[in-house]
């Protein structure tokens, strides 16, 4: 009986390389990439790459922002806010200029007075002072401080 | 001797760590001025960005170029890339994740189109199309080549996360822990659990890291044994 290294050739050899659909669906992954990437780009674009506007330069131009839904950013003047039955009304400041803000919807649990916010919404008018919220984001800042860094830990456990 | 020490060190260090995280996190540390009990996400959150972002994306950017220098052109750096690129791609998952739960209850929203989140989120599909792109190749040579180019071109988008808070106007925080005066933004046993969080995420990417490797260095030595057996079995059907 022949042995059968002597009739086959079994030695192992490297399968020709599939350049050609390789190269297919690499194109493939980078099209799909390259659609992903645009999506999330002009959602990003579309909804504006500056997240918001300050109150100055809003103010500055509400000729030209009319009565356009935008994102307005500044802070809760204090002692300013009013609990309505359809959200809340407050002062905010930026850059030296105020804007009286009425939202409709329940803030976010932080908003509170002093705090940065995001109110998305409109001016009443090209002209007015007042603007119309839809929603309100808090914007908070990086600081973070211990809420009673004065209280003690007694022995028993309790803080005081 | 050194080597053999600190690679049996690193799951126990890594564990003993994260658990002392937690334990300041959620039991010694004082709730924040504003945020309450919601800033203890401040020992969770930057830390899985810390890894995404700068120490996974950054291993497997270095692993690529050091791949794609004569000099050192390995698969073992190939290797290297693809497991760090891995973990990455679920680091970016848990800081978008982790980003979402504490934007909720603070922002108000689970998402905002704002230049940091689409940005942190288009790296996260640029991982993905690296592992697809390895995918879509079956020569080694040329798989490896092309990872690591494309790796090198999606690192460019590194710099552009981190600085979009600066650059554009955003609803997520500036930088974390220092201003650009470098003021210190957070105070007192808060910092230090933020840089104890910091090193246990930072050692468990290398450990999952490692771990990641050694799998792969096995499934390769099983795909070779099952190939060579395969062409035992193949020559004793030819005998008989």
């Amino acid at each position: 009986m022949p042995s059968a290294d002597a009739t086959f050739d079994l030695t192992p050899v490297a399968a020709p390389p599939s350049k050609r659909r390789g190269r297919r669906r690499t194109i493939g992954v980078l099209v799909v990439l390259a659609l992903a990437v645009l999506g999330l780009l002009s959602q990003g674009l579309l909804h504006s790459l500056n997240y918001f506007e300050t109150i100055d330069q809003a103010m500055n131009s509400r000729a030209r922002l009319g009565t356009e839904t935008i994102r307005l950013e500044g802070v809760v003047e204090p002692h300013s806010i009013v609990r309505t039955s359809s959200g809340a009304s407050f002062w905010m400041s930026g850059g030296g200029k105020e804007v009286l803000v009425h939202a409709h919807g329940s803030p976010p649990q932080l908003f509170q007075a002093n705090i940065p916010v995001v109110v998305v919404g409109h001016f009443t008018s090209s002209t007015s002072d007042s603007f119309y919220g839809t929603q309100i984001l808090v914007k908070h800042s990086a600081s973070y401080i211990a809420a009673h860094p004065k209280r003690v830990q007694a022995p028993n456990g309790t803080v005081r | 001797m050194i080597k053999q020490l600190s690679q049996r060190l690193l799951g126990p260090v890594t564990l003993l760590l994260l658990a002392l995280t937690f334990w300041l996190g959620l039991w010694v540390t004082p709730p924040d001025k504003v945020q309450g009990n919601l800033a203890r996400l401040l020992y969770l959150h930057p830390a899985v960005a810390w890894v995404a972002l700068y120490v996974s994306f950054g291993t497997a950017t270095i692993a690529s170029a050091l791949y794609l220098w004569k000099r050192s052109r390995s698969l073992v750096m190939d290797r290297v890339a693809h497991c760090a690129m891995e973990v990455s791609t679920v680091f970016i998952l848990l800081t978008l994740i982790t980003g979402s739960i504490w934007g909720r209850p603070t922002w108000g929203v689970w998402w905002a189109w704002d230049a940091r989140l689409t940005s942190t989120a288009i790296l996260g599909v640029f991982t993905v199309a690296y592992l697809a792109l390895r995918r879509a190749n079956d020569d080694a040579e040329l798989r490896a080549r092309r990872s690591a180019v494309f790796a090198i071109i999606a690192a460019i988008n590194v710099p552009i996360v981190h600085f979009s808070v600066d650059w554009w106007k955003t609803l997520h925080q500036g930088a974390t822990v220092f201003t650009q005066d470098g003021n210190l933004l957070v105070h007192g046993i808060m910092l230090w659990t933020l840089f104890i969080s910091l090193v246990a995420f930072t050692l468990l990417f290398f450990w999952l890291l490692r771990a990641r490797y050694r799998l792969d260095v096995l499934r390769g030595e099983r795909d070779q044994a099952s190939l060579e057996e395969a062409l035992v079995q193949r020559r004793r059907e030819g005998v008989h």
